[in-house]
């Protein structure tokens, strides 16, 4: 059985191979040559990358119902590691998830319209600058770094800002940054991958998949190879 | 907290089923044919492994566990699933590949035979038991010191401060690797 999976690929990668030779003989097709190579990888196949989004009426109101819990849930570990199990590490990734299953329920991109990368950054950058701040007032003060019993306040609230505005912040901004980026995927536009326009929006590479997706669809007389495989 | 007498625990029923749990999970992750398959029943063995450690007391790595593994991670993986081609099986398993199945039972039995050596949990016999002025020193101490009762949380932010500083820095350095990789200047 182990012999079945190079066998599909093989096929389905003769099929794509035929069909871009069709859009090749055609010079006024849209496609250009290094995206047709792309089509032909199993990754960052075209008809995969406009990811359809279905609201569902299961998950859309548990979600609601789950999410401010989650939320506090979260928000609580961060502010009781002092007292009780967890910290900014954990709280951070819980309230990380929470947008994660915002995401999933209400769709990425809607998702990623409510949180901007502006916010994204800020949190892990931020909470870089926040932890090397609270360690180097020790050290402006004759200390050393994060020496917790020359900060002007007591040693048990220096921590917890540590873990609050340095770990925590800098965790869930990461995560949440990586789950953007994933959900992009590669984008194969000019170099192979990268948007090369990425950075003056994000509905931009959107609209990009979008008009590839119609446009390959409208001129490929058979644009559901990959589809027929699955 | 302080100076608690070790508890030879017994393994109980819960334990017992979770340990099955997690490793019949283990064996299909690895023996699973379709990956998406293998990413959930994977999120579901991190979940048991999850549940074992709080069994195990040890509440702040359970909670890393499920957080993370259990849920950031599968996340992260069904999303790249979402963004590749999935290929349909007829077959739930792999063929089990004889020379990596045999590199595997040699691995186990060479550590099922330092299984005897291994102490009990809780047994005084055990490594962290060997230097009980150090442990007990933090037990004791931590509260005095820094006026908070997590110990975990007292040795990671300021007993060991600056190593937690470097974590954070490489947990924020991955995010910007996976930008540099990926040619992007934002996280979209």
């Amino acid at each position: 059985m182990s012999d079945a999976r190079p066998n599909d690929r093989d096929t389905e990668a003769g099929d794509s191979g035929a069909e871009d030779g069709e859009s090749g003989d055609a010079p006024t097709d849209d496609v250009p040559a290094h995206r047709a190579v792309a089509r032909s990888g199993r990754l960052d196949s075209e008809q995969r990358q406009g990811t359809p989004y279905t609201e569902s009426q299961v998950i859309m109101p548990t979600v609601k119902i789950v999410a401010p819990f989650a939320f506090t849930y979260g928000l609580f570990i961060t502010f009781h590691g002092s007292g009780s199990p967890g910290g900014g590490f954990q709280g951070g990734a819980i309230m990380a998830a929470v947008v994660f299953m915002i995401a999933f329920a209400f769709g990425i991109e809607a998702t990623r319209d409510w949180l901007a990368n502006t916010v994204v950054v800020a949190l892990a950058v931020g909470g870089a600058l926040a932890f090397a701040g609270i360690g180097l007032i020790p050290v402006a003060r004759g200390g050393a770094f994060l020496q917790y019993d020359l900060l002007p306040i007591p040693v048990k609230y220096g921590l917890e800002s540590v873990e609050v505005f340095g770990i925590a912040a800098i965790v869930s901004g990461v995560l949440m940054g990586l789950f953007f980026l994933l959900a992009n995927g590669f984008a194969s536009d000019g170099s192979g991958f990268g948007d090369a326009d990425a950075d003056d929006g994000i509905d931009d590479s959107d609209d990009i998949d979008d008009a590839d997706g119609s446009a390959s669809t409208g001129s490929d007389p058979t644009p559901v190879t990959d589809g027929g495989e699955r | 907290m302080t100076g608690v007498e070790p508890v030879i625990a017994q393994v109980t029923a819960i334990e017992a089923s979770l340990l099955v749990f997690v490793v019949l999970t283990a064996i299909v992750t690895a023996l699973a044919r379709d990956v998406l398959a293998a990413v959930i029943v994977f999120g579901a063995y991190s979940l048991g492994m999850a549940a074992l450690y709080t069994f195990y007391r040890a509440p702040d790595v359970a909670l890393t566990e499920a957080a993370i593994s259990a849920g950031v991670t599968t996340v992260l993986l069904l999303l790249t699933l979402a963004k590749t081609t999935r290929i349909d099986h007829e077959a739930v398993f792999e063929e089990i590949n004889i020379p990596a199945a045999g590199a595997a039972g040699f691995l186990f039995v060479g550590l099922a035979l330092t299984l005897g050596d291994v102490p009990a949990v809780g047994s005084r016999e055990a490594p962290v038991w060997s230097n009980p002025d150090v442990t007990q020193w933090y037990l004791t101490e931590t509260y005095a010191q820094t006026g908070v009762e997590n110990t975990v949380m007292a040795v990671l932010a300021a007993f060991r401060g600056f190593d937690t500083f470097g974590e954070a820095v490489v947990v924020f350095a991955a995010g910007i690797a996976a930008l540099i990789v990926l040619h992007r200047e934002v996280f979209a």
